[in-house]
């Protein structure tokens, strides 16, 4: 899985070394394998709390692939999975469609939508372009809200219509998101070794460069934006079924920031392991510190603080105890 | 092959940041099947006619054209695929691809793998990646690099750093050839080899012209040399005319102060 740019080893083939598959691979397959039997485990809360924590990777995927790939970054990724998650509820609730149609629907319009918003804030960078996002999450509600004979308003919709009849929904809602988590992951790193991907990290590294190679900036804008939304939206869908109702609470400000923070906490990273981690921190902390009461903000800072200088420290740590080790 | 057709032209370029005139109605032509040296003190607006010939600055004034085809308003990336490519100044290979990727980046543009192979492992976006692959390891193996490939850029020396630039801007086989600088950074047995590569690249259709500051290589690769200073032309000719130029030998070649 891509986790470019990091932990460089020479040597390596170039596939194996950028895709992370020779560093990672074995790694993120066993940690899927773990996954996989998680269920047999784990209580039906923990594998719906999964669930939800797989849907959340998407998403910060979504943010950390804008980062990556576009040198920018979003606090409004809310507006997009909402709209995966609308896409998914309308269907269903409205129409008894399922996600085989409901997941295109989103996929396509996060990726519209990302396009319509990346084309007109084309030339906005850095602080400009991550307020004008923050734009995008303060209107989401709202519009839920003004749109409510669609999405039910306040109340919300609920998703029940299974994705493959006869089995178990508690199951289809861990593995489906079990399941959209590893194909996006191993989309954005076949993303990774395609010339799009390439002439995206070279318009992020060297504008001048990419232009003069034939890559226009605005093509690298517009197109970030457009695939992190469809990414955005995917997350959406994944969370819409996975936790089964959908309302406008779900896709507020504040978790436009949770998802910029897990995107944070996994040092962007784009392979399945570190979105796992960040969708975790989103998903499992709040629900860990929630009997701490008034306390849940300072404690949720002091883990996000713990979080950060972990892997701010991590390779000093690894050094040192890889030198100790050496010196036994 | 009249070396006049394929030429890349300007006429009257005038260029002027808020009111300080960077160049002065220059009229340049670089011919196909020369080497052409573009030498001046620092700040005498070489790299800002680069940059209006590629079409990163959009000069006030002038035309400029390519086999008769005007540029004039095309951007950078259009001008691309007319085959007219550029090294830089400063180095500005991508830290996150590595030097076989870099190089791929210089025909990336002529790919016709869609969006859908860019997500899935379709075999049209693979063959296609392979046969880039195939064009940069040849490119880098012509200058002298042909075990890099799989290293990142970080991991060369600013000299071989250079030659990376190079290949990836004659991979795609461009008719317009522009070094900014090539030589800067490098040792004097760098120097030789790129010497000797700039020698063997240039060709009867290509338009090649090099920013330089060293004179001994820009004297010995160049067929002709234009002479910048303030914005201006003080001689155009041979490397023996420039050479023997008294306004040269005064303004660039033989004064310390210019530098």
């Amino acid at each position: 899985m891509s986790d470019q740019a990091t932990h460089i080893i020479p040597g390596q083939s170039v596939v194996s070394r950028l895709s992370g598959m020779a560093t990672s691979g074995l790694t993120t397959a066993v940690v899927v394998a773990v996954l996989i039997f998680m269920p047999l485990l784990l209580g039906g809360s923990w594998t719906f709390t999964l669930g939800l924590c797989f849907a959340n990777s998407i998403g910060v995927l979504a943010v950390s692939l804008l980062v990556r790939y576009g040198g920018e970054v979003s606090i409004g990724h809310t507006f997009f999975t909402a709209l995966g998650a609308y896409s998914v509820g309308v269907l269903d609730t409205r129409y008894g469609i399922s996600l085989w149609a409901s997941v295109p629907l989103a996929l396509l319009l996060g990726v519209v939508f990302g396009l319509l918003f990346a084309w007109p804030s084309r030339n906005l960078h850095g602080i400009y372009l991550a307020v004008t996002t923050l734009a995008l999450a303060l209107a989401v509600p709202e519009m839920i809200n003004n749109f409510d004979v669609l999405t039910g308003g306040y109340e919300g919709l609920y998703v029940a219509t299974p994705f493959i009849p006869g089995i178990e929904m508690g199951l289809q809602r861990y593995y489906v998101a079990l399941f959209m988590l590893v194909i996006v992951c191993l989309a954005v790193a076949r993303l990774r070794l395609s010339r799009q991907g390439m002439a995206l990290l070279l318009a992020k590294a060297h504008p001048a460069a990419a232009d003069a190679f034939g890559t226009r900036r605005v093509w690298a804008r517009v197109s970030i934006m457009g695939i992190s939304g469809g990414i955005g939206a995917i997350c959406g869908a994944t969370l819409a079924f996975s936790g089964s109702t959908v309302s406008p609470g779900g896709f507020t400000f504040w978790q436009a920031i949770f998802l910029l923070v897990g995107s944070v906490v996994s040092f962007y990273g784009l392979s399945l392991t570190r979105v796992l981690i960040g969708g975790a921190f989103v998903t499992l902390v709040p629900q860990l510190l929630s009997a701490s009461g008034a306390w849940i903000p300072v404690l949720y800072g002091l883990a996000l603080l713990g979080m950060i200088l972990l892997g701010h420290y991590m390779p000093r740590i690894r050094k040192a105890m890889n030198r100790k080790a050496e010196a036994n | 092959m009249d070396q006049t057709t394929n030429a890349l032209r300007g006429e009257g370029i005038a260029l002027s940041f808020g009111g300080i005139k960077v160049l002065r109605g220059l009229d340049v032509e670089f011919r196909a099947g020369e080497i052409t040296g573009l030498i001046g003190p620092n700040g005498a607006g070489k790299t800002s006619l680069f940059n209006c010939l590629t079409g990163a600055y959009l000069p006030q004034e002038g035309t400029i054209s390519y086999a008769g085809d005007p540029l004039n308003g095309l951007p950078p990336a259009a001008r691309a695929n007319k085959g007219i490519v550029r090294s830089f100044q400063h180095v500005a290979l991508c830290p996150d691809l590595t030097v076989r990727e870099n190089v791929m980046m210089g025909i990336a543009r002529n790919g016709s793998a869609g969006w859908l192979s860019a997500f899935l492992p379709l075999p049209g976006g693979t063959r296609e990646r392979e046969e880039m692959a195939r064009s940069a390891d040849e490119a880098l193996a012509d200058l002298g690099l042909p075990d890099v490939g799989d290293k990142l850029p970080g991991e060369l020396p600013p000299g071989m750093q250079r030659l990376v630039e190079i290949a990836r801007a004659v991979v795609g086989k461009p008719s317009v050839l522009m070094l900014d600088e090539p030589a800067a950074g490098l040792n004097n047995s760098e120097t030789r080899d790129l010497t000797k590569v700039l020698r063997k690249l240039a060709s009867t259709d290509l338009v090649m012209v090099v920013v330089e500051h060293d004179m001994d290589l820009v004297m010995s690769i160049c067929d002709r040399i234009y002479v910048l200073n303030f914005g201006e032309f003080v001689a155009v000719g041979s490397p023996e005319e420039v050479r023997s130029n008294p306004d040269v030998v005064r303004i660039y070649l033989g004064s310390d102060d210019d530098e």
